[in-house]
Protein backbone atom coordinates (compact mmCIF):
# COMPACT_ATOMS: atom_id res chain seq x y z
CA UNK A 1 0.00 0.00 0.00
CA UNK A 2 1.02 3.57 -0.41
CA UNK A 3 2.28 5.61 2.53
CA UNK A 4 -0.41 7.30 4.56
CA UNK A 5 -2.99 4.60 3.94
CA UNK A 6 -2.74 3.44 7.55
CA UNK A 7 -3.90 6.74 8.97
CA UNK A 8 -7.35 6.50 10.47
CA UNK A 9 -9.94 8.00 8.18
CA UNK A 10 -12.19 10.78 9.32
CA UNK A 11 -15.82 9.86 9.82
CA UNK A 12 -16.73 12.15 6.95
CA UNK A 13 -14.34 10.31 4.63
CA UNK A 14 -15.73 6.95 5.75
CA UNK A 15 -19.26 8.01 4.83
CA UNK A 16 -18.10 9.51 1.58
CA UNK A 17 -16.36 6.29 0.55
CA UNK A 18 -19.51 4.29 1.21
CA UNK A 19 -21.12 6.42 -1.45
CA UNK A 20 -18.28 6.84 -3.93
CA UNK A 21 -16.07 3.77 -3.44
CA UNK A 22 -12.51 3.94 -2.13
CA UNK A 23 -10.88 7.30 -2.82
CA UNK A 24 -7.47 5.69 -2.45
CA UNK A 25 -8.29 3.31 -5.29
CA UNK A 26 -9.61 6.14 -7.42
CA UNK A 27 -6.35 8.01 -6.88
CA UNK A 28 -4.31 4.94 -7.85
CA UNK A 29 -6.46 4.44 -10.94
CA UNK A 30 -5.95 8.05 -12.01
CA UNK A 31 -2.19 7.64 -11.56
CA UNK A 32 -2.27 4.51 -13.69
CA UNK A 33 -4.24 6.30 -16.40
CA UNK A 34 -1.70 9.11 -16.44
CA UNK A 35 1.16 6.63 -16.86
CA UNK A 36 -0.60 4.98 -19.81
CA UNK A 37 -1.18 8.36 -21.44
CA UNK A 38 2.58 8.98 -21.53
CA UNK A 39 3.30 5.76 -23.49
CA UNK A 40 4.10 5.84 -27.23
CA UNK A 41 0.95 5.52 -29.30
CA UNK A 42 1.13 1.85 -30.33
CA UNK A 43 1.87 0.72 -26.76
CA UNK A 44 -1.03 2.84 -25.53
CA UNK A 45 -3.37 1.30 -28.10
CA UNK A 46 -2.33 -2.18 -26.96
CA UNK A 47 -2.85 -1.33 -23.28
CA UNK A 48 -6.28 0.11 -23.97
CA UNK A 49 -7.28 -3.10 -25.75
CA UNK A 50 -6.01 -5.08 -22.76
CA UNK A 51 -7.95 -2.84 -20.41
CA UNK A 52 -11.15 -3.51 -22.26
CA UNK A 53 -10.61 -7.26 -21.94
CA UNK A 54 -9.74 -6.95 -18.25
CA UNK A 55 -12.86 -4.86 -17.57
CA UNK A 56 -14.96 -7.74 -18.90
CA UNK A 57 -13.14 -10.74 -17.48
CA UNK A 58 -10.72 -9.46 -14.83
CA UNK A 59 -11.24 -8.53 -11.18
CA UNK A 60 -14.09 -6.06 -11.00
CA UNK A 61 -12.62 -3.56 -8.57
CA UNK A 62 -10.75 -3.28 -5.32
CA UNK A 63 -7.10 -3.20 -4.37
CA UNK A 64 -6.39 -6.40 -6.35
CA UNK A 65 -7.49 -4.76 -9.56
CA UNK A 66 -5.36 -1.70 -8.81
CA UNK A 67 -2.17 -3.71 -8.37
CA UNK A 68 -3.04 -5.47 -11.61
CA UNK A 69 -3.20 -2.18 -13.50
CA UNK A 70 0.01 -0.98 -11.87
CA UNK A 71 1.85 -4.16 -12.88
CA UNK A 72 0.52 -3.64 -16.39
CA UNK A 73 1.87 -0.09 -16.49
CA UNK A 74 5.27 -1.37 -15.21
CA UNK A 75 5.44 -3.90 -18.05
CA UNK A 76 4.60 -1.43 -20.79
CA UNK A 77 6.81 1.38 -19.51
CA UNK A 78 9.70 -1.06 -19.44
CA UNK A 79 8.88 -2.46 -22.88
CA UNK A 80 8.60 1.01 -24.37
CA UNK A 81 11.97 1.96 -22.85
CA UNK A 82 13.58 -1.23 -24.24
CA UNK A 83 11.84 -0.78 -27.60
CA UNK A 84 10.39 -4.30 -27.36
CA UNK A 85 8.11 -4.83 -30.39
CA UNK A 86 4.41 -5.21 -29.54
CA UNK A 87 4.30 -8.70 -31.02
CA UNK A 88 7.20 -9.81 -28.82
CA UNK A 89 5.29 -8.73 -25.71
CA UNK A 90 2.05 -10.46 -26.68
CA UNK A 91 3.32 -13.46 -28.63
CA UNK A 92 1.30 -15.25 -31.28
CA UNK A 93 -1.77 -15.53 -29.08
CA UNK A 94 -2.55 -12.38 -27.08
CA UNK A 95 -5.42 -14.15 -25.27
CA UNK A 96 -3.01 -16.67 -23.82
CA UNK A 97 -0.90 -13.84 -22.44
CA UNK A 98 -3.79 -11.88 -20.94
CA UNK A 99 -5.24 -14.99 -19.30
CA UNK A 100 -1.87 -15.90 -17.75
CA UNK A 101 -1.49 -12.32 -16.54
CA UNK A 102 -5.04 -12.08 -15.15
CA UNK A 103 -4.71 -15.37 -13.24
CA UNK A 104 -2.33 -13.62 -10.83
CA UNK A 105 -5.03 -11.43 -9.35
CA UNK A 106 -8.03 -12.34 -7.23
CA UNK A 107 -11.08 -13.13 -9.32
CA UNK A 108 -13.91 -10.61 -9.41
CA UNK A 109 -16.87 -10.97 -7.10
CA UNK A 110 -19.14 -12.28 -9.81
CA UNK A 111 -16.77 -15.07 -10.84
CA UNK A 112 -15.89 -15.91 -7.21
CA UNK A 113 -19.57 -16.26 -6.33
CA UNK A 114 -20.27 -18.50 -9.30
CA UNK A 115 -17.20 -20.64 -8.59
CA UNK A 116 -18.32 -21.19 -5.00
CA UNK A 117 -21.84 -21.98 -6.08
CA UNK A 118 -20.57 -24.46 -8.66
CA UNK A 119 -18.17 -26.16 -6.18
CA UNK A 120 -20.91 -26.61 -3.56
CA UNK A 121 -23.40 -27.85 -6.15
CA UNK A 122 -20.95 -30.58 -7.16
CA UNK A 123 -20.29 -31.43 -3.50
CA UNK A 124 -24.01 -31.90 -2.97
CA UNK A 125 -24.39 -33.90 -6.17
CA UNK A 126 -21.50 -36.14 -5.08
CA UNK A 127 -23.24 -36.71 -1.75
CA UNK A 128 -20.51 -34.91 0.18
CA UNK A 129 -22.78 -32.30 1.66
CA UNK A 130 -20.73 -30.95 4.54
CA UNK A 131 -23.43 -28.58 5.64
CA UNK A 132 -21.44 -25.74 4.19
CA UNK A 133 -23.52 -22.85 2.99
CA UNK A 134 -22.94 -21.22 -0.36
CA UNK A 135 -20.36 -18.65 0.39
CA UNK A 136 -21.32 -15.40 -1.17
CA UNK A 137 -18.23 -13.25 -1.29
CA UNK B 1 8.33 -24.60 -33.17
CA UNK B 2 4.89 -26.05 -33.17
CA UNK B 3 1.85 -25.88 -30.98
CA UNK B 4 2.95 -28.97 -29.06
CA UNK B 5 6.05 -27.44 -27.57
CA UNK B 6 4.03 -24.35 -26.56
CA UNK B 7 1.57 -26.56 -24.71
CA UNK B 8 4.31 -28.55 -22.97
CA UNK B 9 6.18 -25.39 -22.08
CA UNK B 10 3.16 -24.02 -20.20
CA UNK B 11 3.57 -26.53 -17.41
CA UNK B 12 7.33 -26.27 -17.16
CA UNK B 13 8.12 -22.60 -17.77
CA UNK B 14 7.97 -21.82 -14.06
CA UNK B 15 10.63 -24.45 -13.31
CA UNK B 16 12.74 -23.28 -16.25
CA UNK B 17 12.70 -19.67 -15.04
CA UNK B 18 13.53 -20.68 -11.45
CA UNK B 19 16.40 -22.80 -12.78
CA UNK B 20 17.74 -19.81 -14.74
CA UNK B 21 17.52 -17.67 -11.60
CA UNK B 22 19.34 -20.29 -9.53
CA UNK B 23 22.41 -19.55 -11.66
CA UNK B 24 22.32 -15.80 -11.13
CA UNK B 25 19.88 -12.94 -10.56
CA UNK B 26 18.30 -11.53 -13.73
CA UNK B 27 15.64 -9.12 -14.93
CA UNK B 28 12.70 -10.02 -17.15
CA UNK B 29 14.17 -9.01 -20.49
CA UNK B 30 17.35 -11.04 -19.85
CA UNK B 31 15.31 -14.13 -19.06
CA UNK B 32 13.24 -13.83 -22.26
CA UNK B 33 16.39 -13.19 -24.33
CA UNK B 34 18.07 -16.27 -22.85
CA UNK B 35 15.03 -18.45 -23.57
CA UNK B 36 14.97 -17.23 -27.18
CA UNK B 37 18.67 -18.00 -27.59
CA UNK B 38 18.00 -21.52 -26.35
CA UNK B 39 15.48 -22.02 -29.13
CA UNK B 40 12.24 -21.16 -27.34
CA UNK B 41 11.65 -18.55 -30.00
CA UNK B 42 7.87 -18.28 -29.56
CA UNK B 43 8.02 -17.21 -25.95
CA UNK B 44 6.23 -13.91 -25.30
CA UNK B 45 7.81 -11.28 -23.10
CA UNK B 46 4.42 -10.74 -21.46
CA UNK B 47 4.06 -14.40 -20.56
CA UNK B 48 7.45 -14.34 -18.82
CA UNK B 49 6.43 -11.14 -17.03
CA UNK B 50 3.16 -12.69 -15.83
CA UNK B 51 5.16 -15.63 -14.50
CA UNK B 52 7.60 -13.33 -12.69
CA UNK B 53 4.68 -11.51 -11.05
CA UNK B 54 3.35 -14.88 -9.91
CA UNK B 55 6.58 -16.23 -8.42
CA UNK B 56 7.08 -12.89 -6.67
CA UNK B 57 3.58 -13.05 -5.17
CA UNK B 58 4.27 -16.59 -3.96
CA UNK B 59 7.51 -15.53 -2.29
CA UNK B 60 9.86 -17.70 -4.37
CA UNK B 61 12.09 -14.81 -5.40
CA UNK B 62 13.51 -11.65 -3.90
CA UNK B 63 13.16 -8.49 -5.94
CA UNK B 64 15.50 -5.56 -6.08
CA UNK B 65 14.83 -2.38 -8.03
CA UNK B 66 17.92 -1.29 -9.88
CA UNK B 67 18.08 2.13 -11.57
CA UNK B 68 18.60 1.99 -15.34
CA UNK B 69 20.01 4.64 -17.67
CA UNK B 70 16.90 4.51 -19.86
CA UNK B 71 13.37 4.13 -18.60
CA UNK B 72 12.05 3.07 -15.19
CA UNK B 73 14.13 1.12 -12.62
CA UNK B 74 14.50 -2.56 -13.50
CA UNK B 75 13.26 -5.29 -11.21
CA UNK B 76 16.04 -7.80 -10.66
CA UNK B 77 14.85 -11.21 -9.48
CA UNK B 78 16.90 -13.64 -7.41
CA UNK B 79 15.97 -17.05 -6.09
CA UNK B 80 15.50 -17.22 -2.29
CA UNK B 81 15.47 -20.22 0.07
CA UNK B 82 11.79 -20.94 -0.56
CA UNK B 83 12.39 -20.74 -4.30
CA UNK B 84 15.30 -23.19 -4.06
CA UNK B 85 13.10 -25.64 -2.20
CA UNK B 86 10.41 -25.26 -4.83
CA UNK B 87 12.95 -25.80 -7.62
CA UNK B 88 14.19 -29.02 -6.01
CA UNK B 89 10.61 -30.26 -5.94
CA UNK B 90 10.21 -29.28 -9.58
CA UNK B 91 13.28 -31.36 -10.56
CA UNK B 92 11.99 -34.36 -8.60
CA UNK B 93 8.64 -34.11 -10.38
CA UNK B 94 10.40 -33.68 -13.69
CA UNK B 95 12.56 -36.81 -13.16
CA UNK B 96 9.48 -38.81 -12.26
CA UNK B 97 7.66 -37.65 -15.38
CA UNK B 98 10.65 -38.14 -17.70
CA UNK B 99 11.27 -41.63 -16.33
CA UNK B 100 7.66 -42.71 -16.79
CA UNK B 101 7.48 -41.32 -20.30
CA UNK B 102 10.69 -43.09 -21.22
CA UNK B 103 9.25 -46.35 -19.90
CA UNK B 104 6.17 -45.77 -21.99
CA UNK B 105 8.27 -45.21 -25.09
CA UNK B 106 10.44 -48.29 -24.47
CA UNK B 107 7.33 -50.35 -23.75
CA UNK B 108 5.82 -49.18 -27.02
CA UNK B 109 8.88 -50.39 -28.93
CA UNK B 110 8.75 -53.93 -27.51
CA UNK B 111 5.10 -54.62 -28.23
Amino acid sequence: MTPGSNEPKSRYLQYLEVVTGSLEEKRRYRQYKARIKRLPENYRTAVEALERYLMHFGPADGAGAMSMYEDLADLFEQSAADGTPIRDIFGEDPVEFVEAFMANYPVGQYRARERNRFTSAIERAAGEDTGRQDRTV
Amino acid sequence: MGKQVTEMLKGTLEGIVLAILSGRPAYGYEITAWLREQGFSDIAEGTVYALLVRIEQRGLVDVEKVPSEKGPPRKVYSLNAQGREYLEEFWRTWSFLAERLEQLREGGKHT
